[in-house]
């Protein structure tokens, strides 16, 4: 456009311009010098009530923590926060669950792992206006340092796991600020299925909870979930310690598969390719081999199965068990089965919190289980089922469902959610598996089950190098590939048992939850590498 | 399916000489050709007439109130029942379980041949249903488990396994 023209336009607007349109642009103008006016005086009336701020060293922003004092603050945790300590000034650390200003109140739920408790910050000689307005705008999940006092309170506050105290907050500093926009909300995460559906309210799905672990593993229920899996593990070591076994630890990258050789992953190891670990397996073997009697090993085992179900995971955590026996296998399967009713004891009585707080999302009936472990042989299983009306071979092996159902089918007879299921089909298990000296058809292998899932598989293995040999090649194996092994036998191999549990399904199963990923802290599947 | 089912009764009737039958329509609609009259057409029809036929008028029940009943379900069975798609399984399964909560038969406290043909069309559905279902459908399955074992009932059908006990107690676990 050249000027000329510009100017002719405008002069054409201001033409077509009505009186009327004039009108409202003064009007606006007034408007805003109006709303100028008001901010101005509004700014300096804050100003001055800044300046006012009785209580302004006693709230704020904190700079951020590097390491400049050694404060000699004791920070009480919330969970200690009980009426013992009532009308005591403690400091703590805690995050900001909720909060919620009312008037010249602001009431604060602070969170510390499982545990919570109401807090008030109220205007008064210790808190300003402008202290409680602050503590009502801190962002969820920010984490703050509070100085308190305890005050009993009646009745008791049933929202919080702290019922019978309360904090007066007389100072309080924001250590790290969350940003204001969460990517769930965390009282959505714990609330039970199918609960809150008339009010609309909603429930976060598997996989967003799972993008966002960090977040979700925040609600009570993950914390009691991998506090109890840490319990686990912790038990399962000092039985066994105590058994006299010795905890080893066995490579993960491997030259070659140890059974099979279909579902293992590849890896890249320089100029030539190395497989991961499906089993401690060969390992374990080679300890005994070399006469270190009873071994354990807590580690990553990889699966390349794709299999996307509620049970499969392409990593998990194993806890393998092998040892050498006297004169039956049987002295393996006792010792195996003692070990999980001592984890089960274990969590029964020292993780009865944990196991209520996972119930009250998930609720399931508790976990029995008999003593001694009830031990059933597969052709007596098979029975169960066709008494049951399920059409079965005798040397067929246990479909997932039939496994529930003969799950059912015990528990109903046995009362128990925990069995061991011995005498399994030579045919169905790998070629290490010893053959039952009875009948050529079975073998000395068993698997166990919790709630009629599988949770671990184990046999007697073969220990003789020319049986051994015969059995590879009956599964058509190459003998060259597993040479290694083979020859670990030659020099005086002790008849030895041994088995495979995982972790994340044994936990998932105890609680009686539905999916493995739930007891997975970093879930890997098919589908899931991240986070 | 259907002439099967005639020569089941005909058998549980006690009849020594065996009926011939004949089909019409895609459907195979079973037809009794009747030495004194014209021929007889469809499932219920020809069930009714072998009933009389045999002298067990009880059969289509023994009160006014009771024959309405059986007729119903008779109806139930070749129009509902028989047309029901897999959608529509549930349904009926679940209709029947509430209908039977406080019956031992169809009709009441009397075994007829609503009872019969009820066992010989829900079959198919109940050997394909899993245990956790049959144990659902609570009424249903001990109604049926009674008839398949009623005396010289069950015939051409295979024994469907009932189990006495209920397995899944409690909520899913």
């Amino acid at each position: 456009m050249t000027k000329e023209e510009l100017q002719g336009a405008t002069e054409e607007e201001q033409q077509a311009q009505s009186k009327k349109a004039l009108k409202k642009q003064q009007k606006e103008a007034e408007k805003a010098a109006k709303k100028a006016e008001k901010q101005a005086k509004m700014a300096s009336e804050q100003q001055s009530t800044e300046e006012n701020d009785f209580a302004k060293d006693r709230y704020g922003v904190s700079p951020m923590v590097q390491s400049q004092q050694k404060l000699d603050r004791e920070l009480v945790r919330v969970q200690d926060l009980t009426p013992e300590k009532a009308d005591q000034l403690i400091w703590l650390r805690a995050r900001v669950h909720t909060s919620r200003a009312k008037g010249k109140q602001c009431f604060l739920v602070l969170r510390q792992q499982q545990f919570n408790v109401q807090a008030l910050v109220a205007v008064g000689d210790r808190a300003s206006k402008q202290m409680v307005k602050f503590a009502a705008n801190i962002t969820k999940e920010s984490i703050v340092d509070v100085e308190a006092t305890v005050r009993k309170v009646e009745p008791k506050i049933e929202s919080c796991s702290q019922q019978d105290v309360e904090l007066h907050v007389e100072r309080i500093f924001v250590i790290s600020q969350a940003e204001p926009r969460l990517p769930l909300q965390l009282e959505d995460a714990v609330r039970p299925e199918g609960e809150g559906e008339e009010e609309g309210r909603a429930t976060v799905n598997q996989d967003t909870r799972l993008d966002n672990r960090v977040i979700d593993l925040r609600t009570t229920t993950s914390q009691a979930i991998f506090r109890l899996q840490s319990g686990v593990c912790q038990l399962f070591r000092d039985t066994l310690t105590k058994k006299g076994f010795v905890e080893i630890q066995t490579p993960k990258i491997i030259s070659a598969a140890s059974e099979g050789g279909a579902n293992v992953f590849t890896v890249s190891y320089f100029k030539t390719s190395a497989y991961l670990a499906q089993s401690p397996q060969l390992y374990k073997q080679m300890c005994i081999c070399a006469d270190f009697d009873k071994v354990f090993c807590v580690g990553p085992v990889f699966r390349a199965e794709d299999s996307n179900t509620h049970r499969h995971l392409t990593e998990f955590v194993g806890l393998d068990i092998e040892m050498a026996f006297r004169y039956h296998y049987h002295e393996v399967i006792d010792s195996i089965t003692d070990t999980m009713v001592q984890i089960f004891k274990g969590l029964r009585d020292n993780f009865q919190t944990e196991i209520q707080t996972v119930n009250k999302q998930f609720p399931s009936e508790p976990f029995k289980f008999l003593e001694p472990t009830l031990r059933l042989e597969y052709t007596e299983a098979v029975a169960m089922l066709r008494e049951a009306g399920v059409e079965m071979g005798d040397e067929e092996d246990l479909s997932t469902p039939n496994e529930k159902l003969l799950g059912r089918l015990v528990k109903e007879k046995y009362d128990t959610d925990f069995y061991v299921l011995d005498k399994y089909p030579l045919a169905v298990r790998p070629f290490y598996t010893m053959p039952d000296p009875n009948d050529p058809k079975y073998s000395n292998s068993y698997d166990m089950f919790m709630r009629g899932e599988e949770i671990l598989s184990g046999a007697q293995r073969v220990h003789d190098a020319q049986l051994l040999t015969e059995r590879a090649i009956h599964h058509q194996i190459d003998l060259e590939k597993i040479k290694a092994y083979i020859d670990s036998f030659r020099y005086g191999a002790p008849p030895h048992g041994g088995g495979g549990i995982g972790l994340e399904r044994v936990c998932m199963l105890y609680l009686g939850l539905h999916n493995v990923r739930q007891t997975s802290m970093f879930p890997r599947d098919p589908k899931r590498l991240t986070p | 399916m259907a002439l099967r089912e005639l020569s089941s009764l005909e058998k549980y009737l006690g009849q020594k000489k065996a009926n011939k039958y004949s089909t019409q329509g895609n459907k195979k609609v079973p037809v009794l050709q009747n030495n004194n009259g014209p021929p007889l057409v469809g499932l219920v029809t020809i069930a009714c007439h072998l009933a009389k036929e045999a002298k067990r008028p009880e059969l289509l029940g023994d009160t006014a109130e009771s024959r309405a009943v059986v007729q119903q379900w008779l109806e139930y069975r070749v129009t509902k029942l028989d047309s029901c798609t897999k959608e529509d399984i549930k349904t009926v399964l679940k209709e029947l379980n509430l209908y039977l909560q406080d019956k031992v038969y169809l009709a009441g406290n009397q075994f007829t041949l609503a009872d019969v043909f009820m066992y010989y069309g829900i079959h198919p559905l109940i050997v394909d249903l899993a245990i956790q279902d049959r144990e659902q459908y609570v009424n249903v399955t001990r109604w049926f488990d009674h008839i398949q074992h009623y005396p010289g009932v069950r015939h051409h059908l295979p024994p469907v396994v009932v189990l006495r006990n209920r397995i899944y107690t409690g909520r899913l676990h």
